[in-house]
């Protein structure tokens, strides 16, 4: 097996917690929660202009490891999402400027719900590391089973003309195999 | 054949769950518990199964936990580097032995009562050696773990449970001639480039194994943003570019299940040269356009593994699409990009059932050992947007498969039918030199028809 270069994740421990409730903490909760809800709305497009250009969006795969080796449980080879702006803009153009995309048509209907918020700077000036929690439910068709989709976001946000954009996610999901049919939503 | 075995506890005949004079298979296939037991037994209990890639377990001792059908296994490496599979329960009190994805270990220990095995399944001891926990009626041999055969092909790992059954390469019959030209062209072989993706569809595995058998038809609507604006795309096209000339090329059926679509690359070819892709030689081929995963310096490789017939048809109509029976689908594909060039991937899944309304998609990436590290990362991130979970062709399969298996639930449903009476009369193409059968032209529908008759036939065979 070749081991391909993990993407440069987000360290933490470099930066300066970032107080809950200051004002800066509370730009970022905005910008949470106003993704959430441009997501859940399916505002693919105003979802789009929270991205940097630069942004790099992975979600590794988990795998169930003994306790000695819990780090091992996340793989950063083979992943669920291993996308950059123009390969997330290019699956927002499938979702909104065809006519056949199945997968989310109809629509599922999303709730995400963020939580567990920490923001610490990263010691690059205008950039806020920020780890939040994530519940996704997703109810599709006339099923009553909601699938659950779980994880730790992992992210950069950079202040851009007074603006937060994301720069990088990473999402850590809970589960080794996933229990909804596709990830044709963002997380 | 007219034993008890061979009806279903309403009367059904399984004989008759399909038609052969008009190509309809009952809709209950896709949904009955009943026929789901049965087929754990005679077709999972008698296939060759895929369970990974040796390199997924490249040191002694490196083991990984998979499925053959509604059992879990060891997949383990030993010593002298021996790959065993072995069922996965204690024939102590029935504790699953491994209860996680992967590792390395010497010893095998059960937690619940500690009955330690090795990577090959042999017994090795209980605790408390002198108490003999194990009792005497039993030799340690009689105590080990339920051993699978197993084969490597192309360092892919497969295993049954049918230990008297036919050989892996007659498994495969005429369809190795083809699988070979994927699987066993380069010096070194392919390698994984990660563990497999993996979640569940709430569908029977049949409905991703026949469309798996290599189903054209579907991804001119299925699959119709590809055209819209996908890889296949083109400017100015009203309603998207016509997807109907990729239908076009050579399909392979077995009597054993095995499916292949041979895609033209005529095209392709004469959009990267300029040329007529007919005046063009195999070298000049291969130089225009390698197969997946293949660079120019790698093309002497093919050279040395391959006959002449299968470079021919590896130029010209390569297997791109299809399945290994029963629940595997290969994808070698040739995918445009939008700077005018090809990038190749290479994939395979594994639909494992997990009882009659479920499957697990199991997702993995492969390229060429020798595949130059910036083109595995490419193919690798082109394939995680294509293909498994996220990916962008294979999410839509995904949605379609679930609405299928609630359909055969209905009353009425149940004794609907699936048609495959889209039947080739072409034959193969005059000069054709692979085996099998092998018919030209638009896709059909005879590939799937095949692999249900299989199906079929191990329904009936191993009551």
């Amino acid at each position: 097996m070749t081991a391909i270069q993990a993407l440069p994740t987000a360290d933490l421990a470099r930066g300066e917690c970032v107080p809950i409730g200051s004002d800066t903490y509370n730009q970022v909760l905005g910008f949470l929660y106003r993704e959430a809800s441009l997501l859940d709305a399916i505002k693919l497009k105003e979802w789009s202009a929270l991205l940097s250009p630069e942004l790099i969006y992975t979600v590794p795969l988990r795998q169930t490891r003994p306790m000695a080796q819990h780090a091992a449980s996340i793989i950063r080879t083979v992943q669920h999402y291993h996308d950059d702006y123009r390969s997330i803009m290019g699956r927002i153009m499938r979702l909104t400027e065809t006519k056949s995309a199945w997968a989310e048509d109809p629509p599922s209907r999303t709730r995400r719900l963020v939580t567990n918020v920490q923001v610490s700077t990263t010691g690059v000036e205008g950039e806020l590391a920020v780890v939040s929690y994530l519940l996704l439910t997703r109810s599709r068709f006339d099923s009553p089973d909601l699938d659950l989709i779980s994880g730790e976001r992992n992210d950069v946000l950079r202040l851009v003309d007074g603006q937060l954009k994301l720069i990088r996610r990473e999402v850590i999901l809970d589960q080794a195999v996933l229990g909804t049919p596709n990830l044709a939503i963002f997380l | 054949m007219t034993s008890t075995r061979n009806v279903l506890s309403d009367g059904t005949k399984i004989e008759d769950l399909i038609k052969v004079d008009t190509r309809e298979v009952q809709m209950r296939a896709l949904s009955d518990h009943e026929i789901y037991d049965l087929e754990m037994q005679r077709v999972f209990g008698h296939s060759w199964l895929l369970l990974g890639h040796e390199t997924e377990i490249p040191a002694e001792n490196d083991f990984i936990v998979r499925d053959m059908g509604s059992d879990s296994v060891i997949v383990a490496r030993g010593k002298n580097g021996q790959i065993s599979v072995s069922l996965n329960v204690c024939p102590h009190r029935g504790m699953k032995i491994s209860t996680v994805d992967a590792g390395n270990t010497p010893i095998h220990k059960c937690i619940y009562h500690g009955w330690a095995f090795r990577p090959n399944g042999e017994f090795l001891a209980s605790p408390v050696e002198k108490e003999c926990m194990h009792g005497t009626m039993m030799s340690k041999a009689e105590l080990s773990l339920e051993q699978a055969r197993v084969t490597l092909y192309g360092g892919l790992i497969f295993a049954t449970w049918d230990r008297e059954g036919e050989s892996f390469e007659d498994f495969l019959g005429d369809a190795k001639w083809y699988f070979d030209i994927l699987f066993q062209r380069s010096d070194k072989g392919l390698e994984v480039l990660g563990p497999p993706q993996r979640f569940v569809v709430r569908a029977n595995w049949k409905t991703a194994g026949e469309q798996s058998a290599a189903d054209g038809f579907h991804t001119l609507t299925l699959h119709r943003w590809l055209g819209e604006v996908g890889n296949y795309a083109k400017s100015g096209q009203e309603g998207g570019a016509d997807l109907s000339p990729e239908m076009i090329g050579v399909e392979v059926s077995s009597p054993h299940g095995h499916a292949l679509r041979c895609i033209d690359l005529g095209r392709k070819i004469r959009k990267l040269t300029g040329l007529d892709p007919d005046v063009l030689s195999v070298d000049q081929k291969l130089d225009a356009l390698p197969p997946p995963g293949v660079t120019r310096e790698m093309v002497p490789q093919l050279k040395r593994k391959l006959s002449e017939d299968q470079l021919k048809v590896l130029v010209s109509m390569p297997p791109q699409v299809g399945g290994i029976f029963p629940n595997v689908l290969f994808a070698f594909v040739y995918i445009p990009q939008s700077d005018g060039t090809v990038l190749g991937l290479t994939l395979l899944h594994a639909y494992v059932p997990k009882g009659p309304d479920q499957l697990e998609f199991v997702n993995w990436v492969l390229a060429e050992k020798d595949t130059p590290q910036e083109l595995k990362e490419k193919m690798l991130r082109q394939s995680i947007q294509l293909f498994g979970t996220s990916g962008m062709v294979e999410q839509d399969d995904s949605d379609t498969w679930p609405h299928m298996t609630t359909a055969a639930k209905g009353a009425r449903g149940r004794k609907s039918t699936l048609k495959y009476q889209a039947v080739y009369a072409t034959g193969a193409p005059e000069g054709w030199p692979g085996p099998g059968i092998v018919n030209e032209g638009f896709t059909k529908d005879d590939t799937q028809w095949h692999w249900w008759l299989h199906w079929h036939e191990l329904m009936l065979a191993n009551a």
